[in-house]
């Protein structure tokens, strides 16, 4: 841990404090190179005075633990990667996150994961709900839970945002009892991020306008016959899409300085970064990235190689960016995946799904900085230390913003707890 | 003395194993030495194994600190480079009785990929995953050229025989050969049939091994074709040859009746004018100029790289399994079959 305990989330003058904090370490460390982004940030007060944001970069398919957060380097079952130390002292990661190892004093991993599950469907939905979906109850993924929590009255925009490799629309069917209000909606961060969010040619403001006056009248004439949650879930999905379509200048990427642009780099996934970066500064509760898929049965090395590249720089400048800017401090960052890959190295040289020992990161708001939580054997095939779980992450996840996860969701007279009861947080992963 | 050349027949349909030498760790490279008393093997427990042929005696050789990717041995059979991981490249005499390496040079930044030896024994080339190709002196060590313009990883390098200049092969599908003398390359061949690529992450493929036919006449690479799912390895072995003088690209060889999941690390020419190759658990015996393998010859384990002993009769291959298996795979002329 480096000097204070951060506070999350803190006062003006703690806010200030860490800016110069991490002003300095730039200095000293060389952090990302073009790390002065602070280009025109809110100011202290403003930013404080801000919600929460959750930022998921989800690694589809199983990022390699050992060729990530817990590599074992000198060992057959570690594979070729050497490890690097990072920021934190004697926290160390694998050679091929040389960027993120220097935003390690803004990180914390989780190394001793034990989730039971290996299949890519059901992990997925696993570490997204924090629950096994049971036969007759589907639970909601983190990003509805967390648009619900975070909710603000008027808020113009969707609370639960996935953005998407090219411009994409639709939403998710990820909300489950909490209704689609809460369910992703995809963006991209092409072609002005938002697809069909112009009027078609030939329609003129005020006809749209006549036309949606139209539509509202002839719904609330049937909606007053027809008691429906359906109909009030269409139509709120038409006053958001309205509403994001009057914003629609904020998923456009091509606004944001070139140098800035440049930092994020030119790759999908850095596009989809500096997306989120513009709706974490709106106050959006949750924004999800894909990365992937890593489901490297064959060539895990050679994949991870270039996979990992890909990932480490923008991943680092993001970090970096939302630091210089302010936000971290209001802004939980957390890269996820199903489950890791296998100690073993199969005939292919890949690695094979593995949950019983592996690992995650997060950082930014209400996360013990430079805290690594558990350990597994010098194999990496079995946890040795402070077991966790989905459950335990996804409490974390929670009360790390500020979320009760003790609670329960009220959804017409019935109680939904928030959060698995049987589990609680990692208290020594909160701030 | 290195023993002259046998002429032989190889019989594919009666090839057969008759040794097999174990180690602790998965085997990635195999060579046997010009004079044919040794054979050695780079595992990724960072070790070199050496093992007499006559005997079967093995011995470790260790001094890298990564996986052992590559070797080749001087024409005079003194010497053994190796190439790891580590990006080092390390020089060893491999008759001592206990070999330690003689020099140690960190060639490349990253992943040494592949070596090779003039056949007059004066450069060893090495490659990596710097993109770079690099020359250097056997007889001190000394860098002699760095050759730039490949666009993504390095492979494999070949002398082209009897002379100085080189071939190299990376990773999206790319020959290029080099001159004796300067940085200036001479061609390129275009392989991009035998490369893949994952949107726009990770290229797959690739040229894995370079090889000349014995009268220097065809020059031969392998690697993979036909991906139908990259990570989860479905893919199709595959050679591609090209006419040395015109360039002109020949026929693939693959194997067509039997559809085999792999890649084929090595392809190599046989005196006899057969192609070799090895590929999943399989050796590939292809007839000069045949599109289909003519006879498939199984093994227990995957196999990552393979050598023809100079009795020609013999090929040694490296498996994932730590293995290194001897495989008998024709007879010297004049004697009789069986």
């Amino acid at each position: 841990m480096h000097g204070e305990p951060y506070r999350p989330c803190g006062a003006i003058d703690h806010l200030v404090g860490r800016r110069q904090f991490m002003g300095d370490l730039a200095a000293g460390a060389g952090i990302v190179a073009g790390s002065s982004l602070l280009a025109s940030p809110g100011g202290a007060a403003e930013i404080a005075g801000l919600g929460k944001s959750v930022v998921v970069v989800y690694l589809n398919g199983g990022i390699s633990q050992f060729e990530s957060w817990d590599p074992k380097p000198h060992l057959e079952t570690g594979g070729p990667f050497q490890a690097i130390p990072t920021t934190v002292p004697g926290v160390h990661v694998s050679e091929l996150l040389p960027h993120t190892a220097r935003q390690m004093h803004r990180m914390a991993l989780v190394r001793s994961l034990n989730t039971r599950q290996d299949d890519h469907g059901l992990a997925n939905n696993l570490v997204r709900s924090g629950r096994m979906t049971q036969s007759a109850t589907e639970y909601p993924e983190l990003g509805a839970v967390v648009a619900k929590g975070l909710e603000k009255p008027d808020f113009p925009l969707p609370g639960h945002i996935a953005t998407m490799p090219a411009g994409a629309g639709g939403r998710g069917n990820n909300a489950a009892y909490l209704g689609p209000r809460y369910a992703s909606v995809n963006v991209g961060a092409e072609k002005g991020g938002v697809v069909n969010a112009r009027l078609p040619d030939g329609m003129t403001v005020t006809a749209d306008k006549r036309r949606h006056d139209w539509r509202r009248f002839v719904n609330n004439r049937f909606r007053g016959r027809v008691d429906s949650a359906e109909i009030d879930a269409y139509t709120q999905t038409y006053e958001q899409a309205l509403r994001l379509m009057e914003r629609r200048e904020l998923f456009d990427i091509t606004r944001e300085p070139t140098r800035v642009r440049d930092t994020y780099g030119n790759s999908e996934f850095g596009k989809q970064l500096l997306l989120a970066r513009r709706l974490v500064e709106q106050e959006v509760p949750f924004v999800e990235i894909q990365h992937g898929g890593w489901d490297f049965h064959h060539n895990n090395f050679e994949f991870h190689l270039h996979y990992v590249a890909d990932f480490d720089r923008p991943f680092a400048n993001f970090m970096e960016d939302l630091a210089q800017r302010g936000h971290l401090e209001r802004t939980l960052v957390i890269v996820m995946t199903e489950f890791g890959r296998t100690p073993r190295i199969n005939t292919g040289y890949g690695r094979d799904h593995y949950s019983r020992a592996w690992s995650i990161a997060l950082g930014g708001c209400g996360i013990q900085h430079g805290a690594v939580i558990g350990k597994t054997d010098a194999k990496g095939a079995e946890v040795t230390d402070r077991q966790v779980d989905h459950r335990h992450l996804f409490h974390t996840y929670l009360q790390a913003i500020g979320i009760d996860s003790s609670g329960d969701f009220d959804i017409a007279g019935r109680k939904f707890p928030v959060a698995d009861p049987a589990a609680g947080p990692i208290r020594e992963l909160l701030a | 003395m290195t023993p002259k050349p046998t002429p032989v027949i190889v019989e594919p349909a009666s090839a057969k194993q008759v040794n097999d030498w174990a180690h602790s760790s998965n085997l990635l490279c195999c060579r046997v030495d010009p004079a044919g008393k040794y054979v050695v093997a780079g595992a990724i427990d960072h070790t070199i194994q050496r093992w007499e042929v006559a005997t079967g005696r093995k011995t470790t050789l260790s001094g890298h600190r990564n996986w052992v990717r590559t070797l080749a041995f001087s024409p005079d059979g003194k010497n053994l480079h190796s190439g790891g991981y580590d990006g080092r490249l390390l020089a060893w005499e491999i008759g001592a009785d206990d070999p330690k390496p003689f020099r140690d040079t960190q060639a490349h930044q990253g992943w040494l990929r592949g070596l090779a030896i003039s056949s007059d024994g004066r450069l060893v080339a090495t490659c990596g995953n710097d993109r770079l190709v690099k020359v250097w002196s056997t007889r001190d060590g000394g860098l002699v050229r760095e050759l730039q313009g490949h666009p993504n990883i390095v492979y494999c390098v070949h002398f082209v025989p009897g002379s100085h200049e080189l071939v190299s092969g990376d990773i999206v599908g790319n020959i290029f050969h080099w001159k004796a003398e300067g940085h200036e390359k001479t061609r390129a061949f275009d392989v991009k049939e035998i490369f893949f690529h994952i949107g726009d992450l990770a290229p797959f493929g690739g040229i894995l091994s370079l090889g000349f036919s014995h009268d220097g006449r065809t020059l031969t690479a392998s690697g993979l074709h036909k991906v139908t799912n990259a990570p989860g390895g479905n893919r199709r072995p595959v050679a591609v040859s090209f006419d040395w003088v015109s360039g002109e690209k020949r026929p693939k060889h693959e194997s067509l009746k039997k559809e085999l999941d792999g890649t084929m690390w090595r392809a190599l020419h046989h005196p006899s004018g057969t192609l070799i190759g090895v590929m999943e658990k399989q050796v590939g015996f292809w007839n000069p100029g045949s599109p289909d393998v003519t006879h498939l010859a199984a093994t227990p384990s995957e196999i990552f790289d393979c050598d023809l002993h100079p009795n020609q009769v013999d090929l040694f291959t490296a498996h994932h399994d730590g293995h290194l298996r001897q495989m008998r795979i024709g007879r010297p002329r004049q004697t009789a079959p069986g």
